[in-house]
């Protein structure tokens, strides 16, 4: 019987871009240079980060491209997930570039407000980014069964408040603390950066072992992906995180 | 100088990523049997056992000299 009490009840949960997708292939019947490997990973990474910078320096130019871009980055987002991850390769970089400009314009009302606060928030996003990796390679942090439903659950749950707080906006209403830079409001943002940040963990792990069972090369794309979704979420979480502390 | 020394971090802590993500985590985090199977078809290693020996488990079969091939 597995000692995953919590997997055995609900079921094996964890994020479905991850899961529902990728139980069929056979790594056998791949030849090597086929293969999804580290190296190709991490450079596709870099090519999502090169398109998104070139995204977002649009979109600072063009603060009009906010809503384009995060909308069609989204549905990008969802088709790349739901749809076809094997033309991960077409869309990814689409979707880097999209939410670039978005991203961009989000940031130059930020920075008007808040001078400097811009490169406070890029350089803690890739620091965590890179700590996090550390860990995670060192052995430091060891993602586990529970340890992904636990950051599913988390991840989850601020993404349902988030979505319930957008529609009661409509009605002129809303969830005041989740926007509060009252001591509350920056515990909530400390938390959810936290949650982001964890995700990373989740990411690395995905492509640790998609390298080690010799996936198909698309899978590099898909990788990259998932990690540029989770520091897209991370940049605008310590953004806000950033915002509130100025603001007190 | 705040601006001087986030980009630093920034462009730092990229070159670490760029250089530590291509390489293969420890053993101490690819060794564990708490491990998340995302793709739910690992492969046993069965080159390298968990304490170190190489041997193949299973039972024996007796080979017959004059069996087909």
């Amino acid at each position: 019987m597995s000692k995953h009490s919590a997997l055995n009840t609900f079921g094996r949960s964890g994020n479905p871009a991850f899961t529902k997708n990728f139980n069929n292939i056979n790594s056998d019947s791949i030849p090597l240079a086929e293969r999804m490997t580290l190296d190709g990973a991490v450079n596709r990474t870099a090519i999502l980060l090169a398109l998104c910078f070139g995204g977002a320096f649009l979109g600072w130019n063009i603060p009009a491209l906010i809503w384009p871009g995060f909308l069609i980055g989204l549905i990008l987002a969802l088709v790349t997930i739901f749809r076809s991850p094997d033309k991960a390769g077409s869309t990814a970089p689409f979707y880097a570039a999209f939410e670039g400009m978005a991203l961009g314009g989000i940031t130059v009302f930020a920075e008007a407000a808040y001078p400097g606060i811009a490169i406070q928030a890029i350089g803690l996003t890739f620091g965590i980014l890179a700590s996090l990796l550390f860990c995670y390679k060192s052995g430091i942090i060891k993602p586990t069964e529970n340890f992904r439903l636990m950051i599913f659950s988390a991840t989850m749950g601020i993404m349902l408040l988030y979505i319930v707080s957008f529609i009661m906006s409509f009605f002129g209403s809303g969830i005041g603390f989740i926007h509060s830079n009252g001591l509350l409001g920056i515990g909530f943002s400390l938390f959810v950066v936290g949650i982001a940040a964890l995700n990373l963990v989740l990411d690395f792990d995905f492509i640790e072992e998609g390298a080690e069972q010799g996936l198909p090369k698309y899978m590099e794309w898909y990788g990259a992906f998932s990690l540029m979704v989770t520091l897209v979420w991370l940049y605008l979480e310590i953004l806000r995180l950033l915002m509130k502390l100025r603001s007190r | 100088m705040n601006t001087i020394l986030f980009s630093l971090l920034a462009i730092v802590s990229l070159m670490v990523f760029m250089n530590l993500g291509k390489i293969r985590a420890s053993k101490k985090q690819t060794d564990r049997d708490d491990r998340i199977n995302w793709f739910r078809s690992r492969k046993p290693n069965f080159y390298q056992k968990r304490d170190g020996s190489k041997i193949i488990e299973g039972e024996a079969e007796e080979v017959d000299d004059q069996s087909n091939k």
